[in-house]
Formats: C-alpha cells, sequence, structure tokens
C-alpha cells in the first residue's frame, strides 16, 4: 500500500515535469493557429531553443539569460515562418516542414561545435528547486508541485497570463476575430499584417520556452533531435484544449502523464503496452477533431493565405 | 526597342522564375552551405568536389545515392499527388511504418508460390498497408470536410508506435531476443531484387521511376487524372461538371497514402530487410520538401528526389575529405526548399499584377469606347 501510494505520486510528479514543457510551448503555441497560420515548425523551434539554451548557459552561466536566448532563437525561427507564410503567401504547412528540416539540420551540425572547448560535455545548471523544504515535505502535493524546478511554477502561471491577454485584453479579441474574420478584422482599421506576425512569433517564443524547459528541468545535456515529436505533441494540445490557453496547458498535463506512464508501465507491471501511451493523445486528438467525442472548432480560417484583396 | 524589352524581360523572368526556380534555389542554398564551410575552416570548392565525388564518383557512390533517391522518390510522389487533388498529405511518414509493416508482415511468411508471386503480393501489401493509414483522413476529409492536414500530422505518431508494438515482444512479427527490436528477416523471395551487384542499391528505385511515368500520364491524359486535377483546382466547377468530388477526394487520399506506404515497402524489402522499430527516422517529412521543390509535377520529382539522394550520398564523403559533419545536407535541403519558397512568391505576385494591369487596360477600353 505504501509502495503503491509513493509510486502513484512518483508518477504524478514525473507527469507534471513532462508535461511543463508543452505546457509551456502550447499556451503561448496556440496563438500562431489563434490567428490563422498553421505553424508546425514549432518543433523545430522548441529544438533550436533547447540547444539555445544549452549554448546560453554555457556562455552567459546565468539561467535566466539562457531562457531568454532560447526564446529568442524560438522567436527568430518564427520569424521566418511568419515572413513566409504571411508576407509571401507561401504554404504554411510545406514551409514549417522546411523549418524543421533546417532545424533538425542547424542543431545535428552545431552539435559538436557547441561542446568544443570541452573535454567532457559539460551537464549546465539546471533549474533550481526552491520551495523550502518543509512545503516539498507534503504528502502528495510535495512533490507534485513543490519539489520541482522553478520552471515547472511559470508553466502554471503562463497560460493564465496567456489567456487574460487573450481573452480579457482588446488586443486579445483582434487576435481571436483576426483568425475567424481577417476581413472583417481589416476593414475594422487594424493591422491585419501585424497581428498575424505577433500570434506566429509569440508561438516561437513559447516554443523556444519549451525546449528551455525541455533541456534546463531535467537533463543539463543537448541530445540530437532531443524534442522527438514534442512540437506535434503541442499542435495535438491545442486541438484537444480548444485553442484556450488553460486548457492547451492541461491537455499538456494530460500528454504529460500518458508519457510518464509509459516510462513507469514496466515498473508499475501494467500490462498494457507502452506504445500505447504513447499514441493515445495522437488518438485523442484524431477522436476529438473527427467530432467523435464531442466537437472541437478549430479557427476559421487556419491554413489559409490572408490575401487584402480577395474576399 | 522598348517594345522589345517589355516582351523578352517576362519571358526571361519565366524562365528563371518557372524552369529555373529550383535551380536557382539550389545554387544559393550551395552558396549559402560554402559560407558554412568557410566557417569550419574547409576550402567550400574542395568541400562540394568530395560531395560530388561522393555522391557520383563511382559505381559504389552511384548505389548509395540511388538507394537514399528510392525512398524520397516513391513518398514525394505520395504528396505530390495528393497535392493534384489539393490534399496535403502530411502523414507519409505513419504510412511508410503502416506499409512497411503490412510489406513484412508478406514477406516473412512462407508462402507456397513462385518468388515473383511472392514479391509481387508483398509490394501488393506495402501498398495497401499504407492505403489503410489512408482511410481514416480519406473518410473525414471527403465527407465530414475535416482537415486533412492535422489528421494525417497525428497518424503518423500512431503509426510509428504500432509498428513499433508490432516488432515489440508478444507480437508475432517480432524476432524474439532480438538486440535491437525488429522483425525476422524478410525471405530471399520477397526481396527487392539487387540492381548492381556487390551494392545495395535495389528494384525501388526502378519501382519509383516507373510509378513517377505512370503517375505523370494518368494525370495529364486519363479522365481520372483530369477529375483529380479539377478537384484540386475549382471543386465546385467540377461538382457542376459531373465529377464526384467526394469519392475523387477519397480516392486521392488512398493512392496518395498507398505511394507513402511503397516508399516503406522498398526500405523494409529492398535495403533494411526487416521492419525495424524506427525505421524511417523523418522519411516522411523530407518527402514533403521533394514534392515541393519539385511544384509537385510527377517526373519533376524524379530530380528532386535524385538531388536530395545525392546530396546525402555525398555528405559522408564530403565530412571524411574536409572535416564538414553530415547534417550539412540537411541544411542545404532546407536552405534549397525556403529559397524556391521565397522565390516562388515573387512569380505570383507578378502575375497578379500583370492581371490586374490587363483587366485594368481592359476596362479602360471599355470605358472608352462606350
Amino acid at each position: 500500500m505504501e509502495g503503491s501510494f509513493a509510486a502513484l505520486s512518483d508518477w504524478l510528479a514525473a507527469s507534471i515535469r513532462l508535461a511543463a514543457p508543452l505546457m509551456l510551448a502550447g499556451a503561448g503555441g496556440l496563438f500562431t493557429e489563434r490567428v490563422g497560420i498553421f505553424n508546425i515548425g514549432i518543433e523545430g523551434a522548441m529544438l533550436v531553443g533547447a540547444m539555445a539554451a544549452v549554448w546560453g548557459s554555457l556562455v552567459t552561466e546565468n539561467l535566466l539569460l539562457a531562457t531568454l536566448i532560447a526564446m529568442l532563437a524560438g522567436g527568430l525561427i518564427a520569424l521566418v515562418h511568419a515572413y513566409l507564410t504571411v508576407t509571401r503567401r507561401a504554404n504554411q504547412i510545406v514551409t514549417g516542414a522546411a523549418i524543421n528540416l533546417f532545424a533538425l539540420g542547424i542543431t545535428n551540425l552545431l552539435n559538436t561545435p557547441l561542446y568544443a572547448d570541452f573535454k567532457y560535455r559539460p551537464r549546465v545548471e539546471l533549474y533550481p528547486v526552491v520551495a523550502p523544504a518543509f512545503l516539498q515535505k507534503i504528502p502528495v502535493l510535495g512533490p507534485i508541485f513543490f519539489a520541482q524546478p522553478v520552471i515547472v511554477w511559470v508553466a502554471f502561471v503562463l497560460p493564465f497570463l496567456m489567456a487574460w491577454a487573450l481573452y480579457r485584453t482588446s488586443w486579445g479579441l483582434n487576435v481571436r476575430a483576426v483568425g475567424d474574420h481577417p476581413h472583417a478584422v481589416a476593414s475594422a482599421g487594424l493591422n491585419v499584417f501585424a497581428l498575424k506576425y505577433a500570434g506566429v512569433i509569440i508561438s516561437g517564443l513559447a516554443a523556444g520556452l519549451g525546449g528551455a524547459a525541455l533541456v534546463l528541468a531535467d537533463l543539463g545535456l543537448f541530445a540530437p533531435n532531443m524534442t522527438a515529436g514534442r512540437g506535434f505533441a503541442v499542435m495535438a494540445a491545442f486541438v484537444v484544449g480548444r485553442w484556450n490557453p488553460v486548457y492547451v496547458a492541461a491537455a499538456g498535463i494530460l500528454f504529460g502523464a500518458a508519457d510518464a506512464l509509459q516510462l513507469r508501465g514496466q515498473t508499475l507491471g501494467l500490462a498494457i503496452p507502452y506504445q500505447v501511451f504513447v499514441m493515445l493523445p495522437y488518438l485523442l486528438t484524431i477522436a476529438l477533431l473527427a467530432g467523435f467525442v464531442g466537437r472541437t472548432i478549430a479557427p476559421k480560417t487556419v491554413g489559409e493565405t490572408y490575401d487584402p484583396e480577395k474576399l | 526597342m522598348k517594345e522589345r524589352t517589355k516582351i523578352i524581360l517576362p519571358i526571361l523572368g519565366d524562365l528563371v522564375l518557372t524552369g529555373g526556380r529550383p535551380v536557382l534555389a539550389i545554387l544559393l542554398a550551395l552558396l549559402a552551405g560554402s559560407a558554412i564551410i568557410l566557417i569550419y575552416g574547409s576550402d567550400p570548392l574542395q568541400a562540394y568536389a568530395a560531395m560530388l565525388d561522393g555522391a557520383v564518383g563511382n559505381r559504389a557512390a552511384l548505389a548509395n545515392t540511388g538507394v537514399r533517391t528510392a525512398p524520397l522518390l516513391l513518398g514525394g510522389l505520395a504528396v505530390a499527388f495528393g497535392f493534384k487533388a489539393n490534399l496535403l498529405n502530411v502523414g507519409v511518414e505513419g504510412q511508410i511504418y503502416a506499409g512497411g509493416a503490412a510489406a513484412a508482415a508478406v514477406g516473412i511468411t512462407p508462402l507456397p508460390v513462385p518468388p515473383w508471386l511472392h514479391l509481387t503480393l508483398a509490394v501488393l501489401a506495402g501498398f495497401l498497408g499504407g492505403a489503410a493509414w489512408g482511410l481514416i483522413p480519406a473518410y473525414l476529409k471527403a465527407y465530414r470536410g475535416v482537415s486533412e492536414i492535422v489528421i494525417t500530422l497525428m497518424m503518423n505518431y500512431v503509426g510509428i508506435q504500432f509498428a513499433s508494438l508490432l516488432v515489440h515482444d508478444p507480437s508475432p512479427l517480432a524476432k524474439p531476443g532480438a538486440f535491437y527490436p525488429q522483425s525476422p528477416l524478410i525471405l530471399p523471395s520477397a526481396r527487392l531484387p539487387v540492381l548492381i551487384k556487390g551494392t545495395s542499391l535495389h528494384a525501388g528505385l526502378i519501382l519509383g521511376v516507373i510509378l513517377a511515368v505512370l503517375i505523370y500520364l494518368l494525370l495529364k491524359y486519363t479522365p481520372f487524372g483530369f477529375r483529380t486535377r479539377m478537384t484540386g483546382q475549382n471543386p465546385e466547377a467540377a461538382r457542376f461538371a459531373g465529377v464526384k468530388v467526394r469519392r475523387q477526394i477519397a480516392l486521392v487520399m488512398l493512392i496518395s497514402a498507398g505511394l507513402g506506404g511503397l516508399a516503406g515497402t522498398g526500405e523494409v524489402l529492398g535495403l533494411k530487410l526487416a521492419l525495424y522499430d524506427y525505421f524511417a527516422c523523418g522519411l516522411g517529412y523530407d518527402a514533403i520538401a521533394v514534392a515541393l521543390m519539385a511544384n509537385a509535377n510527377p517526373l519533376g520529382v524524379i530530380l528532386s528526389a535524385l538531388f536530395f539522394g545525392a546530396l546525402r550520398a555525398g555528405a559522408g564523403k564530403m565530412q571524411v575529405v574536409a572535416g564538414i559533419e553530415t547534417p550539412i545536407s540537411q541544411v542545404i535541403q532546407a536552405l534549397a526548399i525556403l529559397f524556391v519558397i521565397a522565390i516562388g512568391f515573387g512569380e505570383s505576385r507578378r502575375l497578379a499584377r500583370r492581371l490586374r494591369r490587363e483587366e485594368e487596360e481592359e476596362e479602360e477600353v471599355l470605358a472608352d469606347g462606350g
């Protein structure tokens, strides 16, 4: 009984830790689809963000700066996506695929030079656990919430900030409108292009932050292709969370829980093969999109090219 | 004089932008690549010479290029074919696993049939396996109006894990006690024949070339092809012309997914000779890039797959000679695509401007006449 209780609380704690990158990238990432742009380049932006976080940490030896550098790198990748898809009206999926290929190539290429000055690959400093010891000792809640690196707390705060921006500010109203009715937004005298750029770039900044969380919360080392499809899981979370920052983050926790279960399946003595848990988030997304379980409605013009002269 | 430049300049421009567009993009990408090579402290010319040598320098190099071209060609065809009906099949990665698994299932099973038939059945199974992976997106797109993009994307991860499930222990397809999760070896009767002795270049490449030509002809000269293109360009008009648009969309999606399955089939029956866990490593996403580079022209896909294949094959030699690591090939590829995308818009904008000007001139003429 004691053992299974410990295993449960260990699983929940791991779920949250694994969910943090998805929550961060998801809560900000959904802005790209809110403004009507598919950005599968979130995967690439996370990967580049992860490497930039390690590089930033090695160079500045400051976690906050390293995190900002990671966000900047992700934002830069997204800026390219915004330029090609919004200004140059390129196909959003094809552009995103090219950006992912570029991100994979450039991080693989830079992986050796990144550590060139070091004989052994050093693990960079991790996000600290800052809660006082007595809080960490609270049963269940302690390990799940307090004995976590501070980035996990950020992952819990950011979705609410993003939801506030999206639902409680006039800018957020414009963002929500531009994905559904860009021409109406334009005829109201607002700058559609600026809104679209902002949405895409926010998704890149968030993806970079997610990448930083991925590498600086746990491992402290960059590994080739270490995102391994998490960017696509983030896109799945948009669907499951109905493009609402708080729900998307909740979907991220759900996916993190599936991931943690997958890693712990054998020790917990589960009879279900781990692959089933890895599949679950994606199956859930397909079922939701298909309308088999409830219905989720995407921003109306997502994926379409905006041409101001064509109604 | 003025008249002549007015005519020649657009023609020159169109030549560069349509036929020469990918070539220009590749040149720009190679140029950007040489900047990276310079940063590495190597000589770009020497590095590229090594790459060329590694891609086409001798029999083994050519075979290596062919081996890498085959899955890109089949996968690229899958994306290009879908694109003709305005379908974006982002799910080739998953279809590769589904097709590869189906082909492996037939390929490891001893059948009381002649070898050519065993191979044919295995290849057919691969196509059907891929097509099966296209069933859900095909149904949802055609009959429920759900975009195929996110669905096919999500199906990738289901496919990868599904194949993984198949090569792990309790599955009948798993080889017990294998060091890396895999199926038993494909039986010799179901293997794709080797084209150049002593290399691993297999008939998957030939299959790809034949299919590229067939699809080109199908799209251009048959009623089915016409219906497909019409569905892609203007579904409303197609419906008025009597095309069963829903059925056409579903069929194209299924065939596209089947072609994706063949990309996996070639790898399993020709190169890896077993179904391995995670064997595709992103080939399905590269296929999108291959199709784009060819502007979704099936014959163009042959060339763009060849370019990507050669780049990959040559990267190894480049690493040995010039000390640039092999991912440089991915970077050059990605840059080439990004340049194609960036140049591409110029064309459409120019076209739009010209159309608008003509319209305005027409209106002026009409106004003058009235």
